[in-house]
């Protein structure tokens, strides 16, 4: 009885342990013949690692060939946080020690959270090979500690044509899933400013690969096979490196000379605080030289660095040398304006160059109850004058019965609205990004009725009144009021004005081409667009700008300058914004030796535009063709 | 009962012509497996770190002959002289087991499991799982009914929670586990009733919800256990291994990529290869062939097992056979389930293959006291 339970309950247990050996086979079966392929590929995935050989990177280059960014091989040090483990402070303690750098901006480095923390975090650049072979030799003291030699950005001229070349920075992890950057991995350097982030596709190349046999710890055991990178393709810039250095040194010293200038109506000296200068060819829409000033040396992004070192080269106290002045930034363009105000009337038919117009001290509307006074920028009656001459000694009491005029004839508008002046503007290119291939453009600002009552809407404070006004039009006559440009915008309308009324995209971009010289793609100039003016207009705009440094309000930045070899026009501008020094502006058209060219100087306040923009365009005019270099003089600032 | 030793030592001869040759032979053949097994997993990395490449397979061949030597002592004298001292070896397992845990005992990796002498470790953990076997099997044969009261299985499960209970705590949740299938073997076979080891696995699984609760169960362990419900879950911790492991078995296909030639096994994908996760060296290199073979040596181990506790002359050897199938049997299937991703990840070895002393004699005295309860199956 006993004996035959107990060989029951055996039997029972055995038949649990066949259950279980049934279990396992199955599962192999599953595992080594129904699924073997699967594993059998991941297996191989498993052991073999495949390492990304990085592609030069393509070259930027002048119009002339000089080299503005190349690369040079350089020592960079990384350290692995996940594989120095507990050890990661001693190991930054030791470095610190060998690269002479802080143990404390070490420790910011490593810790920087655009790197996942199982990837080597580059801390130093740019070492010597005596702390390559150091850390090779003690390599127990150094875990996750790797010196690689690595390409980085080289810049021959320094910070020569910075805001134009921009820079190299970490791929961001929003980039990362954006199809554009298809192929591009997590620690990737990209472009993220300037020709460096426009022309990216073409200056990345395609990396190459080598095929490793590894262990699981990742050693290698061998190469297997390997695919050569392609190095990446050059870009050629519109820009001559000569006439960048020119820009950049004439709008320096301009605001260094401008510092020394007593502001009349504040009696401090101007700040000076900062400036651009543009130089581009009328016909093409070719940038020569676009220079901003505070500048930045590039090759800072070459090395680690923490956020207090970014902080301390560009935080508010810098100045902020990032930005780029030229096309980023927006200001009052003052009577830089009034051309493409007066070209806008003679369309309109509200003004003829046939008639003469009175230039009192003031102007006041008509109709105004109150009597509201616009003055001009001289106390004295200046008479009656042609537009031409309203132009070139900058009459703005002539300007304003202008704006007055499209008040009292376009306002209030219609449905749809008809805004002739916003219109004209519009057609010059202001209030729309030039499209130039640098990126981060602003687009400036033409104020019209709906944007007045939009923005104050949102803004109340900051902009207290929503309607629209005949200050409004009078103001934007002036190239006051809420109107805004950039120095870019002024440069293109002015080069219209130029070449007879076709509106040129600005470019810094010439040509992609090989590593060895071969085009691979000419970027094109673009001067489709049409100014709505007649060529007659335009000459007769011209002609009056050509008064402007011969008799008008240039003439003392002007004395003595050859205009019978170079002919030169141009307009002076200077700007009032609230709580700040003037913003001195002067755009000039130029032509000699078969050379043309537009030059726009603005300087941050820096007084009236003859006092500081006009002599820095004249250095600029006089070096492009080759005329001695006049010192900056003092001239008396009465013009606005 | 025939226990005097003058006249036992003159018939003890004469049990040797009944061996169980099939036992031995099965066991022997996985006991050479595993030196092919070992060696594969170890000469590459052990060549790397410009070591002798065969410095693991010679202390498993060393094993392996202790073994041998282990089983010979194990089966001289009669297996009933066991029930005098399971007592004593069952409290000494208990001593050992807390003294492991004082600073005598080595901690490896976060558990105080090992005790280190003469270049050589000794798990109290295994002869804890001898010990419980023999102590149950004493205390069940020692009873009349043919059927185990509520009360006596209660006493029964109270003998294997304390070595049970130490166990866990060193941690080692693998052992702590075969112990308690050992208990169930033996007390399924005792004539434990359904119904009360219904009642036993409610209260065991109350426990464990409670001590997932209290935090007595570390994190990992958890996350051992979990991971094998979700390997993916996070690959760099536990369901690596689990994932690493899978890639290796399945890579092998069905004939395997050949011996010392698997990818895996070569370049350390898989962890604690030569111990725990032995059996994925099979399945590279050998195939579903190859791991069919192994699987079905330990299918006759365990059926020869079976076997003798069915034809053992007294209930004692009979639990004992049975708490010694049990235990084997429910390591392999923890061991090679766990590498083929159906069990989750514990530190059992693969009895016999796996590389390590302290299983393979423990395993061996096992195999020497079946051989022992055969040999004198004839009343």
């Amino acid at each position: 009885m006993t004996e035959l339970r107990t060989g029951f309950r055996l039997r029972v247990l055995a038949a649990l342990v066949v259950f279980m050996f049934a279990a396992l086979t199955t599962r192999l079966w599953f595992l080594q013949v129904l699924a073997s392929e699967r594993y059998r590929h991941e297996a191989t995935n498993n052991y073999v690692r495949l390492v990304d050989v990085p592609a030069p990177r393509g070259r930027i280059l002048d119009d002339q060939g000089n080299v503005l960014v190349g690369n040079r091989e350089s020592l960079v040090v990384t350290v692995n946080r996940q594989e120095a483990g507990d050890r990661l402070e001693q190991v930054l303690y030791e470095l610190s020690k060998i690269l002479r750098v802080p143990v404390k901006v070490l420790v910011q480095r490593v810790d920087d959270p655009a790197y996942y923390s199982y990837s080597p975090v580059p801390v130093a650049v740019g070492v010597s090979d005596r702390v390559d072979y150091y850390i090779s030799e003690y390599r127990d003291r150094f875990p996750g500690v790797e010196v690689v030699k690595t390409p980085v950005r080289d810049y021959p001229d320094g910070s020569l044509g910075a805001h134009v070349l921009g820079y190299l920075g970490q791929i961001q992890p929003n980039q990362l899933k954006d199809p554009a950057f298809a192929g591009y991995q997590a620690g990737d350097r990209i472009g993220v400013a300037g020709v460096e982030a426009v022309y990216e596709h073409y200056l990345r190349g395609t990396e190459g690969v080598v095929k490793y046999r590894v262990n699981s710890a990742g050693a290698n055991l061998g190469e297997i096979g390997s695919l050569a990178p392609r190095s990446g393709d050059d870009v050629v810039l519109t820009l001559d490196a000569k006439v960048q250095r020119l820009a950049e040194e004439s709008l320096s010293l301009g605001l260094t000379y401008a510092r020394g200038i007593v502001d009349s109506s504040t009696g401090k000296h101007y700040l000076a605080n900062a400036g651009a200068v543009i130089v581009m060819d009328p016909a093409t829409g070719a940038i020569k030289a676009l220079a901003s000033n505070p500048t930045f040396d590039p090759s800072f992004f070459t090395q680690p660095h923490s956020q207090a070192e970014y902080n301390h080269q560009f935080g508010p106290a810098t100045g902020d040398p990032l930005f780029d002045r030229a096309i980023q930034g927006q200001y009052p363009p003052g009577s830089t304006f009034k051309p493409f105000v007066l070209l806008s009337a003679l369309h309109r038919g509200l003004v003829s160059t046939a008639q003469g117009y009175s230039c009192p001290a003031y102007w006041a509307v008509p109709e105004d109850p109150l009597h509201e006074v616009f003055n001009n920028w001289t106390t004295a009656n200046l008479g009656t004058m042609s537009l031409a001459q309203a132009l070139w000694d900058s009459c703005d009491t002539i300007f304003y019965p202008i704006g007055y005029d499209y008040w009292r004839l376009y306002y209030p508008p219609t449905n749809p609205p008809h805004l002739p002046l916003e219109q004209d503007l519009g057609a010059t290119g202001f209030g729309a990004p030039t499209n130039i291939d640098i990126p981060f453009e602003q687009e400036g600002r033409i104020p019209d009725p709906q944007w007045k009552a939009d923005i104050h809407q949102r803004y109340p404070t900051t902009f207290p009144d929503g309607k629209w006004f005949p200050g409004d039009f009078i103001n934007m006559s002036i190239g006051q009021g809420d109107t805004l440009v950039t120095p870019l915008q002024i440069a293109q309308a002015y080069s219209a004005i130029m070449n007879g009324g076709r509106m040129c995209v600005p470019h810094v971009g010439l040509r992609v081409q090989t590593a060895s010289g071969h085009l691979v793609r000419r970027i094109p100039n673009d001067c489709r667009r049409r100014l709505p003016f007649t060529q007659a207009q335009l000459e007769y705009v011209r002609q009056a700008l050509t008064q402007v440094p011969r008799v008008g309000t240039a003439s003392y930045a002007f004395q003595g300058f050859p205009f019978s070899r170079v002919w030169i026009a141009g307009k002076t501008g200077t700007a009032q914004v609230t709580g700040k020094q003037d913003f001195s502006w002067f755009a000039a058209m130029t032509s000699a030796q078969g050379k043309q060219y537009v030059v726009v100087a603005l300087v941050e306040q820096g007084g009236h535009g003859s006092t500081t923009a006009a002599p820095i365009v004249r250095r600029v005019v006089e070096g492009l063709y080759g005329l001695p270099t006049t010192q900056f003089i003092n001239v008396p600032g009465t013009d606005f | 009962m025939d226990l005097v030793v003058g006249k036992g030592l003159l018939r003890e001869r004469r049990p040797l012509r009944h061996l169980d040759p099939i036992l031995v032979f099965s066991m022997l053949a996985l006991g050479v497996i595993g030196l092919m097994m070992v060696y594969s997993a170890t000469h590459n990395a052990l060549t790397a770190q410009h070591l002798d490449p065969g410095i693991y397979l010679k202390k498993q061949i060393t094993f392996l002959a202790l073994g041998v030597v282990v089983i010979m002592v194990v089966a001289s004298f009669d297996y009933r002289f066991v029930k005098v001292y399971a007592g004593i070896a069952y409290v000494a397992s208990l001593a050992l087991l807390v003294l492991v845990r004082t600073p005598l005992g080595a901690t490896v990796r976060g558990s105080q499991r090992w005790f280190q002498f003469l270049g050589f470790q000794l798990a109290p953990s295994e002869v804890a799982k001898l010990a419980l076997i023999a102590m149950l099997a004493t205390f069940l044969s020692e009873l009349r009914s043919s059927e185990l009261s509520l009360e006596e299985l209660y006493r029964a499960t109270a003998i294997a929670a304390v070595p049970g209970l130490l166990v866990f705590l060193q941690p080692d949740l693998g052992t702590s586990m075969v112990l308690a299938a050992i208990l169930v073997g033996v007390l399924v076979v005792a004539g434990a009733r359904a119904r009360h080891l219904g009642i036993l696995a409610l209260t065991a699984i109350v426990l464990i919800f409670g001590a997932l609760q209290l935090g007595v169960v570390k994190d990992y362990q958890v996350a051992r256990i979990t991971g094998f419900l979700d390997p993916t879950n996070d690959p760099l911790q536990g369901g690596y291994n689990r994932t690493q492991a899978e890639i290796a078995i399945g890579s092998g296909g069905v004939f395997g990529v050949g011996y010392l030639k698997g990818t895996q096994t070569n370049l350390d994908f898989v962890p604690e290869q030569h111990t725990d996760f032995v059996f994925t060296v099979v399945g590279e290199e050998f195939g579903f062939v190859g791991s069919m073979v192994v699987l079905l040596l330990f299918a006759i181990l365990i059926w020869r097992e079976f076997r003798i506790a069915l034809i053992s002359k007294d209930p004692f050897g009979t639990y004992l056979a049975a708490g010694i199938a049990s235990m084997f049997a429910f390591q392999v299937f923890v061991n090679v389930g766990m590498t083929l991703g159906i069990m989750p990840i514990t530190g059992i070895p693969l009895p016999f293959v796996s590389y390590g002393g302290s299983s393979f004699l423990t395993n061996s005295a096992a195999v020497g006291l079946l051989l022992n309860v055969h040999m004198r199956r004839f009343k």
